[in-house]
């Protein structure tokens, strides 16, 4: 993938996401519901790659004023992304050379990949996720399952045992799927697989599509870096 | 500048440590009354959970998805003030239960006042503990202004 394909795939796959982001906040009322009002038109001129230098810089003034309203992240580590892409996305193009668009961009790439890295180390090396304890935790007392039928799957330690190594596995090797691309496009797809459940079990929807947006940085960084090593 | 330079800079390097341990969970609790009530009276759960879900609104919640998102904002809010009390954590869950609780039909003698607490689940052994770790101070509801 060309940067300049992936700067357009990030800028419309975000637009996407922030649409979807805004939307919801035009349920509330007053300045809040008119900043989302100003965001969504931002998304669309995104969208449409119609003025899309300034839309970035609307929607970075945005992401501050949103910093400021919500006293941090509004919606936890899907925020998080959020702000990263639109940083990075909106810097790059800013930037005087190809070298600095690259080095802002692959910084993103590399923030994916520890995304995923940093989640799976985290837990193998903590006992209670090793052992299966901490998904079972998460389903019988935490606040993420959607429905109080999903409580009842606290009382399948052997499945959720499972299902912990199966994310543990995935996260922890992801980074090896940069050494070839087919393998890294397999790769995306158990992570947006991945995404999908989170918002299945826990309603984590804000999450699939941020982190797809994300997926273009790293489709273009693959080859860029490596190429297809073996 | 400088707070808000703070508050940026974890989305500009974040940390990734997603569910590192499975810290206790909160719970909102609110209440709503014209006469004084027990410590222990009259509270209810906000936005408690429904039993099951269907297909179609699972489906729907991937694109649709506004009351769960509040609500994990939420549970942000009640962390937060245990960790770091501010103001502006207690208004704003003041204002969603403002915003989205009914007052009684027909209205009790007197004006309204709201009240909410945060209950904290954890697992103690194999036994599922709660315990309450805040109680708000009482604001006159004023509904959905």
């Amino acid at each position: 993938m060309t940067l300049d394909a992936a700067f357009r795939a990030t800028e419309v796959l975000i637009a996407l996401a922030f649409l979807q982001q805004s939307a919801e906040f035009m349920l509330r009322s007053g300045v809040e519901r008119a900043i989302f009002a100003v965001r969504i038109m931002a998304c669309l001129a995104l969208l449409f790659g119609a003025q899309t230098e300034l839309a970035l810089l609307v929607l970075v003034v945005i992401s501050l004023w949103m910093l400021h309203r919500f006293q941090g992240p509004y919606n936890g580590g899907s925020d998080r992304m959020s702000l990263l892409i639109l940083w990075c996305l909106t810097l790059a193009q800013w930037m005087p050379t190809l070298f600095w668009q690259e080095v802002i961009f692959g910084y993103l790439a590399f923030q994916l990949t520890l995304s995923y890295f940093i989640s799976g180390r985290v837990k193998i090396v903590n006992p209670e996720w090793r052992s299966g304890r901490a998904l079972r935790d998460v389903f019988a007392f935490s606040a993420y399952p959607v429905s109080e039928n999903l409580r009842q799957l606290s009382t399948r330690p052997r499945l959720l045992w499972a299902a912990t190594w199966a994310v543990i596995l995935f996260e922890v090797v992801f980074p090896l799927a940069l050494l070839n691309q087919t393998l890294l496009i397999a790769a995306l797809c158990i992570g947006a697989s991945f995404h999908l459940s989170n918002a299945i079990f826990f309603g984590l929807n804000r999450f699939v599509w941020i982190w797809m947006a994300a997926y273009p940085s790293l489709l273009w960084f693959q080859g860029r870096v490596f190429g297809d090593v073996f | 500048m400088v707070r808000l330079f703070f508050l940026l800079l974890p989305g500009l390097i974040p940390s990734w440590e997603f569910f590192k341990a499975i810290e206790p969970s909160p719970r909102v609790q609110w209440r709503l009354f014209s006469i004084p009530l027990e410590d222990g009276e009259g509270w209810n759960e906000f936005r408690p959970r429904p039993q099951r879900l269907s297909l179609l609104t699972i489906l729907r919640r991937l694109f649709w998805n506004p009351r769960w998102n509040d609500s994990l904002y939420l549970v942000s809010l009640s962390e937060r003030l245990m960790l770091n009390p501010t103001q502006h954590s207690v208004d704003e869950i003041f204002d969603r239960l403002n915003f989205y609780v009914s007052a009684p039909d027909p209205v009790e003698e007197g004006p309204l006042n709201l009240q909410f607490r945060l209950i904290f689940v954890r697992r103690e052994g194999e036994q599922i503990t709660e315990s309450i770790t805040y109680i708000s101070e009482p604001r006159s509801f004023r509904g959905r202004t």
